[in-house]
């Protein structure tokens, strides 16, 4: 077994949010009365500020600090997204626990059983430029580590050591010199193994395993035998959901749809990766925008075709989005599907060329829809009935309706509403009259002689007489 | 061609290198029109300002052989903000395949252009028609390069006054209706042909026929 392990060492800051920010932020927790940074920001970092401070401390450093309240249930939601991400990469994939004790709350991690995926990414070199690509999309801190053991490969990533070790003899030595500070230990031990004089990871490895266990407990000596390959480390595996439920709940409310953008772009690109994982797409899924007083607005995002470009799906989102008019702040999003479909693109490369168009149409008509409304955007079709205003109706974009519907001429511009005429001169009559009656047996009753007429101006208009009811002209079209 | 037409002429001629002499000219259908259209037709990838002086003389109809044709040969047409319903029995009568017409409604005048330049840009679209309120010189260059990116042609029906005012599109067309029902055609300007000609096609008006 090769594992890669993802090591997420800002996801305490970076589950509540996705986006930079130049202000000093960090995430902070309360111990009894105290309270401690877990987490900070670049410009917090530039300000003297570290984790493990005292929140009192850092106010008097930097006064204009902002905190995040911890929210390990935050990091969970996040840490599973990025697992179904992940699944992509390999069929292995162990999502790791949130640590709950904020001191060790940066050593949160997933690991990919890589063995089997390289041969299928050519090689090791183009599946670690093909992960690395789309982590990068989704905004996350992280450092790699490629181990024989989980905890082995957890120790390197943290370590930084980018350099494959595939063996436990191999790994044993790589990290002789290591303090063990990298090993993500809970503070008291490490705080133990100090006073006892043990700084590297290669002299805790050289104490007699017994002797270990009895001066620090038995966890870590267990930890030592998983971390080295001699005791068997069975975690469960993640498994791809049938349904797509994720979420994102910030710690700050969210005014601007602008804001969100960057939220939704990370999940949206989870989701993409999701379904790569699954090689399916999708036609259809749902937004949801979480408030803090009122009910959560739900967006349904529709597609003509199914796809699964995290970009276009952006696109669309944030067209609708737009002009989207948002109850309160958001202080969450969520994002489900549960019907998934090929994507048209992947069927079959038969004309490729035909399905490429077809494709180009359909997402161009996707995103003039998502901008202007569903409805504002159709297709047209003849239907079998004499009554002009009934012989047409609007049709989905590209429905096949070649019906053969036999009318005399009829003009290429119908009037919304027939308008009334007030004629003074009779204008010079060139076809009429035709006289179309009918539809008593439903609600448009109607009798008209129509003409066609030729006005000085040079147009020429259809109109009729109406042979019942009010009487009088009305011009119904141009001949165009 | 004054000088700055000429420049934008080079321009385009640069962008575009040889594409002005192989330019793929979809034929108007009338002889008359095609015998003064450079390439003999309506040229992809340009823009094409159209200028009734009234409704209901024909001016939609001018198109319409090129539309069947276009919607014939499977590729697809779109009328954005039409200023009426464009009626299906007509544009069936007159050949067009009703699966391949798309109508996009929109009200402001930035969606219309918006909506237009998308649909240009895509190469599943053969011809483009605009009803826009008001258009800026500026706003025509985009629907320009967006026609020239997708290889369309995009007509856009303005109003009469628009004549007196210069404008980047390639071919400019005001329309009229003659004493004896024949649509006279003036050519405001051609890029690549012959501008100030005039000519007249017969019985445009299906009605009158």
């Amino acid at each position: 077994m090769l594992w890669l392990c993802i090591a997420l060492p800002q996801l305490p800051l970076e589950a509540l949010r996705s986006e930079e920010t130049s202000q000093p932020l960090v995430v902070t927790a309360c111990e009894g009365s105290a309270r401690w940074i877990v987490c900070v920001n670049p410009a917090a970092e530039r300000a003297r500020l570290k984790q493990d401070m005292n929140y009192t401390m850092a106010l008097a450093l930097c006064p204009d600090v902002q905190k995040l309240e911890r929210n390990p249930a935050a990091e969970t939601a996040a840490l599973a997204r990025l697992a179904a991400w992940a699944y992509q990469f390999s069929s292995t994939v162990i999502l790791g626990e949130v640590p709950l004790d904020f001191r060790q709350a940066r050593s949160s991690a997933l690991w990919l059983e890589i063995g089997g995926s390289l041969k299928l990414f050519g090689g090791f070199r183009d599946f670690i430029a093909a992960l690395e690509r789309e982590l990068a999309l989704l905004h996350y801190s992280y450092q790699l580590g490629i181990g024989p053991t989980l905890e082995g490969a957890a120790l390197l990533a943290r370590a930084g050591i980018r350099v494959v070790i595939p063996s436990p003899t191999a790994l044993q030595l790589r990290i002789r010199n290591l303090p063990i500070a990298h090993l993500a230990l809970a503070p008291e031990i490490v705080g133990a193994l100090h006073t006892a004089g043990v700084r590297t990871i290669g002299l805790l490895l050289e104490l007699p395993r017994a002797a270990v266990i009895q001066r620090f407990g038995v966890q870590l000596g267990n930890f030592l035998d998983r971390l080295i390959g001699t005791a068997a480390d069975p975690r469960p595996v993640f498994r791809l959901p049938h349904h797509y439920a994720a979420r994102f709940d910030f710690e700050l409310e969210v005014k601007s749809t602008e804001a969100l953008l960057f939220p939704l772009r990370r999940m949206l690109h989870e989701f993409s990766g999701f379904l790569r994982a699954r090689d399916t797409g999708v036609q259809h899924f749902t937004l949801t925008f979480a408030h803090r007083a009122a009910a959560g607005t739900k967006l349904d995002i529709g597609l003509s075709l199914a796809d699964r470009d995290a970009n276009r799906f952006l696109a669309l989102v944030r067209e609708r989005l737009e002009r989207l008019e948002l109850p309160a702040p958001t202080i969450g999003l969520g994002l489900s599907a549960d019907q998934f479909a090929m994507p048209a693109a992947l069927q079959a490369d038969l004309a490729q060329g035909v399905l490429q168009q077809s494709e180009a149409l359909a997402h161009t008509i996707d995103r003039i829809a998502a901008r202007l409304g569903t409805q504002q955007v159709h297709g047209l079709r003849q239907v079998a009935d004499h009554r002009p205003e009934a012989s047409w109706a609007a049709a989905a974009p590209q429905q096949d309706a070649r019906d053969t519907v036999q009318f005399p001429e009829r003009p290429l511009w119908l009037l919304q509403e027939p308008k009334p005429l007030q004629l003074s001169v009779m204008p010079q009559i060139v076809v009429g009259p035709e006289r179309i009656e009918g539809g008593w047996w439903d609600t448009g009753d109607l009798q008209r002689d129509y003409y066609i007429v030729h006005l000085s101006t040079g147009a020429d208009l259809w109109v009729y007489r109406d042979r019942g009811g009010r009487g009088g002209w009305y011009l119904h079209g141009f001949w165009s | 061609m004054n000088r700055a037409e000429t420049l934008q002429h080079l321009a385009w001629l640069c962008r575009n290198g040889r594409a002005l002499t192989a330019a793929v000219v979809e034929a108007s259908g009338w002889t008359e029109l095609d015998a003064v259209l450079p390439g003999g037709g309506w040229q992809a990838g340009t823009i094409v300002e159209l200028m009734p002086a009234v409704t209901g003389i024909g001016e939609l109809r001018l198109v319409l052989p090129a539309l069947a044709r276009i919607t014939g040969a499977g590729r697809h047409v779109t009328l954005i903000a039409p200023p009426y319903i464009p009626f299906a029995p007509a544009l069936a009568q007159q050949g067009v395949r009703l699966d391949r017409v798309l109508v996009i409604q929109a009200q402001q005048a930035e969606d219309i252009l918006w909506a237009a330049e998308q649909s240009l840009r895509c190469r599943s679209f053969g011809a483009v028609l605009a009803w826009p309120a008001t258009i800026r010189d500026r706003e025509i260059r985009r629907l320009q390069l967006a026609a020239e990116a997708g290889g369309s042609t995009g007509f856009l029906y303005r109003s009469l006054d628009a004549a007196r005012e210069s404008s980047p599109a390639a071919l400019r067309l005001k329309l009229r209706r003659t004493e004896n029902s024949a649509l006279q055609i003036d050519v405001l300007k051609c890029r690549g042909g012959r501008s100030g000609m005039s000519v007249k096609v017969e019985a445009p008006c299906s009605g009158c026929a």
